[in-house]
């Protein structure tokens, strides 16, 4: 039986049929200033403006879309280090030396100013002071401070913009880390790769312009969630897609089992057409992105095991980026992946590395942390530098939120912890459009307040948006009758941190 | 098409519209006057069916006047003026009309000549109406005195002899805030057209107080973060460059806010005169200029507009293009690796938009520097990679030619380090990526990186 799609009981127009679909009640209303005549007139001018289509009908977001880039970017891909669980900015970036004097002293009221405490020190008799058990040097012609728990990473510093004064809103991980990714606490807005891929598409229709790496060497003691790097309100196919180590490195790729790619294909293009009838009853965005994943997802059965092939890199590559760098999966390996994917113009990685929450044995811990991650993140930069791929990449490093200066629990000199800290971190930026060593921003002596050039996590999206050509304040995504931004209704541009 | 074009179109008829009603009530007026006369008495019977011909059109015009309104941005003042007389024409005229009809004249009689008197002013009225909407299209001096006598300002031939306010500051000013505070656009109140209405300002103050940089506003604009709700221009019209910045500083920060002075009898800078030169169009953009700017400095060589069918032919054939801006029209263009795209086969489309092309991407294309002379023709390109092609130290003479160039990725390429040593040719050129090659070694980072 052949599909009719005329039906002789219905009177059928095309724009009434879409007006159906895609309009809401309050954008019908408030749109036709002049009510049914003007829509009777929109049908009779409406087929005869050229490139015009039903979708153009809600063309709020198109009008967003069409005016990007902004400005002409610097950076052409992104990398973010989310090193999460928010590492300690004592035994790395942030150098206290006058701690050491205080070590074991009571943390005066005058430094806390009433800032809350989290409920795992909040009932602490004292504040005891814990300076940093490992030693600094300066480095490079920056003479950029780092601790010796970081020697790869120091050799790199002159290519480095060392943030020390970022700050946060949020007190623990979820909301903390929410906020970084999404610029919400609460969980339901897009995140940074996301607005990214929405807002400038991809330069690699073979590959997601938004990828998602997660260390599989490290200590899972705060929980990732896909939320994290999902869309939120933006279309579906925005979404971060994780590459896994194993068998599958994105799931559902593979064909079944006897199941050859011929039949694979025609499959996926009867799908396509039952998914396009579909979508021309019903005009949900939302088939549309399901037609788009399907024809990514098919294209990646041969980019994917492509570009995760490490068998012709050279020994010298896995010499640089460390042992670890040949077992998929590791935090190194998956370093050697992001630059892989980099030179496939994929434009935005987010990888993570989980466990620098010490709340205890932070020097045993974090030393644990920098020795799984400092040489392949120096020889990340170093690598995607001599390859001139530093000229026009932003890579971040950073948690979702610092730590206190005061231990958890009794001060040892080689053994306390610290509690979360909002109020002062260190995060660094290297590449594309940032100053290359670079110190920016200041915190007082105890590590806890700043005292020079603050940067709020809008702030520092809005700049990474900044130098991906986006004015943060102008691409925006109209959802249940608000439109909403990555940078909320904050944000200013770290302009001092721009080369 | 979007059912919120319909209220702007029919805003749009509002001038074409707006004329029946004048001819309309012009007409009763006329049939009214002439009627005195014996000969044309019987032309009496027609003022009331043409004053409610006029009633009518003046409530259409009306209509579409308002829906005009809404969707532009016209000079507050002038568009309630306009739109109280224009609806004060309607009513007039609707109740002219009424005072004809029998039932009304029997009841409440107006005297002939008090009624000819009325209509009269109600001509009067339409008049005013109309200059007012005039101004609103035309600008409120179109219809100006002064225009007798104004005289096409003849462009300085020299930068000395250049009057500083009428021959540099104004053009600026014109031409980047034009759009909205001039004629009869002014927004915020602010009127750019006479040196008085900067002096006089709007809303917020004053816009140029001489001599007084922190409290002129129109400074402060202009130099606010781009991202900033008050920067000027607004809504992304194109900003001032950093040297039209300067030149404003500098006109205000010196308080030579007058006319008739010229650039000679002032003694100044030889930085300021090359801005100024070079605003003009009478001389090279200064090299200095990118110093403490903080606006983003585009090359002003790169077109506007660019080759869409060639964008959309090369992106069928499977070349990546990546568009970095819209205006100007700047390019990121990649040819893929492994692709088996030749280059010589692309060559002639690449060709038509080698000018909007910044970036460029031809790595691992197996090329060689005689299949790369056509590089010679991407004048403003800035970033250049060819990594991993067996290109050699000839590719130094072509891309020395190019003035813009800033970064070349050379490396795992056959270049050595006597292809360096042609740099010398470059002053655009700060960074080239060698690693892997013989001058990879020399360059003595162990990164590769030639930096100048």
């Amino acid at each position: 039986m052949s599909h009719h799609h005329d039906d002789e009981f219905r009177i059928y127009s095309k724009e009434f049929e879409d007006l159906h679909k895609k309009w809401d009640r309050r954008q019908f209303l408030t749109q036709t200033t002049l009510g049914l005549g003007a829509l009777a007139l929109g049908g009779l001018f409406g087929k005869n403006i050229p490139g015009a289509s039903p979708a153009a009908m809600g063309s709020l977001e198109q009008d967003i879309l069409a005016a990007l880039p902004h400005f002409a970017p610097k950076a052409k891909r992104v990398v973010y280090l989310f090193m999460s669980g928010g590492p300690s900015q004592f035994e790395t970036f942030d150098y206290k030396p006058k701690l050491i004097e205080l070590a074991g002293q009571n943390l005066p009221d005058s430094v806390r100013k009433g800032q809350r405490l989290t409920g795992m020190s909040a009932n602490q008799s004292s504040l005891p002071i814990a300076p940093s058990f490992y030693k600094f040097n300066q480095h490079g012609k920056s003479q950029t401070w780092v601790s010796e728990l970081l020697p790869h990473t120091a050799s790199v510093v002159d290519d480095l913009c060392v943030v020390k004064s970022i700050y946060t809103e949020a007190i623990n991980h979820d909301p903390a880390i929410t906020f970084f990714q999404t610029g919400s606490q609460l969980p339901g807005r897009p995140s940074i790769g996301s607005w990214i891929s929405y807002g400038l598409g991809t330069d690699n229709e073979n590959l997601p312009s938004f990828i998602v790496l997660i260390s599989k060497n490290a200590q899972k003691d705060q929980p990732l969630y896909s939320r994290l790097w999902g869309n939120g309100f933006l279309p579906s196919q925005h979404q971060g897609v994780q590459f896994r180590t194993g068998k599958d490195p994105v799931l559902f790729l593979n064909n079944p089992e006897g199941y050859d790619g011929t039949d694979r294909k025609e499959m996926l293009e009867y799908l396509s057409k039952l998914n396009t009838l579909q979508n021309d009853g019903y005009g949900d965005p939302e088939v549309v992105a399901r037609i788009a994943q399907y024809e990514m997802a098919y294209r990646m059965q041969t980019s994917v095991p492509e570009v995760m092939d490490i068998k012709d890199e050279p020994d010298e590559v896995f010499e640089l980026y460390g042992k670890d760098s040949r077992d998929p999966g590791t935090y190194a390996a998956n370093c050697l992946l992001a630059r892989k994917l980099l030179e496939k113009d994929v434009k935005f990685i987010q990888l993570y590395h989980q466990g620098w929450d010490q709340h205890g044995s932070l020097p045993s811990g974090i030393a644990q942390q920098c020795k799984t991650t400092d040489q392949a993140t120096a020889a990340f930069i170093k690598d995607l530098k001599r390859r001139g791929l530093l000229e026009d990449t932003l890579v971040i490093w950073g948690g979702e939120f610092g730590r206190t200066v005061y231990t958890q629990g009794k001060y040892i000199a080689d053994n306390y912890g610290r509690d979360h800290h909002p109020r002062c971190f260190t995060m660094w930026m290297a590449g594309a459009g940032v100053k290359a060593g670079f110190n920016y921003g200041e915190t007082d002596d105890f590590s806890y307040n700043i005292v020079r050039n603050p940067v709020h996590v809008h702030d520092f999206q809005a700049t990474l948006l900044h130098l991906m050509g986006i004015d943060h304040e102008r691409l925006t995504f109209k959802f249940q009758g608000r439109k909403f931004r990555l940078t909320d209704v904050e944000g200013h541009l770290v302009k001092d941190i721009l080369a | 098409m979007n059912l919120l074009d319909i209220s702007t179109y029919l805003g749009h008829l509002h001038p074409l519209v707006v004329h029946l009603p004048i001819g309309f009530l012009l007409l009763a007026v006329i049939f009214q006057i002439i009627s005195y006369w014996p000969k044309w008495a019987f032309l009496k019977g027609a003022v009331s069916i043409t004053l409610l011909l006029g009633f009518i059109s003046a409530v259409f015009a009306c209509i579409f006047g308002y829906l005009l309104a809404g969707s532009g941005d016209y000079d507050y003042y002038l568009v309630n003026r306009h739109r109280n007389s224009g609806i004060f024409i309607a009513v007039l005229s609707g109740l002219l009309y009424a005072s004809t009809l029998s039932p009304i004249s029997n009841r409440f009689k107006i005297p002939a000549k008090v009624f000819s008197i009325l209509l009269i002013a109600l001509t009067g009225i339409m008049a005013y109406s109309g200059h007012q909407g005039a101004g609103l299209t035309h600008g409120t001096d179109y219809l100006n005195l002064q225009i007798l006598t104004k005289k096409e300002r003849v462009p300085p031939p020299s930068v000395d002899e250049a009057f500083i306010y009428e021959d540099v500051v104004q053009p600026i000013l014109e031409n980047k805030c034009g759009s909205c505070h001039q004629g009869g656009k002014r927004k915020g109140g602010l009127s750019i057209q006479q040196l008085q209405g900067l002096l006089k300002g709007g809303k917020t103050g004053p816009a140029v107080v001489p001599g007084n940089l922190s409290e002129s506003e129109l400074f402060r604009r202009i130099t606010l973060s781009p991202t900033d709700e008050k920067f000027m221009p607004s809504d992304g019209k194109p900003a001032l460059t950093s040297g039209e910045t300067a030149i404003i500083r500098w006109w205000i920060e010196k308080a030579m806010a007058a006319e008739g002075k010229k650039i000679k009898e002032l003694n100044e800078t030889q930085k300021i005169k090359g801005l100024i030169a070079y605003s003009l169009k009478l001389g090279e953009s200064p090299e200095d200029e990118e110093g403490g700017s903080d606006s983003i400095v585009v090359n002003p060589d790169i077109p506007s507009t660019v080759d869409q069918m060639a964008i959309e032919s090369l992106r069928k054939k499977g070349v990546v293009i990546r568009v970095m801006l819209q205006k100007p029209a700047m390019l990121d263009l990649t040819l893929p690796s492994g692709k088996g795209i030749a280059l010589n086969t692309v060559s002639d489309e690449i060709g038509k938009i080698a000018k909007n092309t910044v970036w460029l991407n031809l790595s691992g294309n197996n090329l060689t520097e005689k299949e790369l002379g056509v590089l010679s023709s991407f004048s403003n390109l800035e970033k250049l990679r060819l990594e991993r092609n067996p290109v050699s130290d000839g590719i130094f003479d072509i891309v020395v030619g190019l003035k813009h160039l800033e970064s070349i990725n050379l490396s795992e390429t056959k270049i050595s380090k006597s292809g360096l040593e042609k740099l010398g040719a470059s002053t655009s050129i700060k960074r080239v990526y060698c690693w892997g090659t013989g001058a990879g070694e020399v360059v003595g980072d162990s990164s590769g990186v030639w930096v100048r």
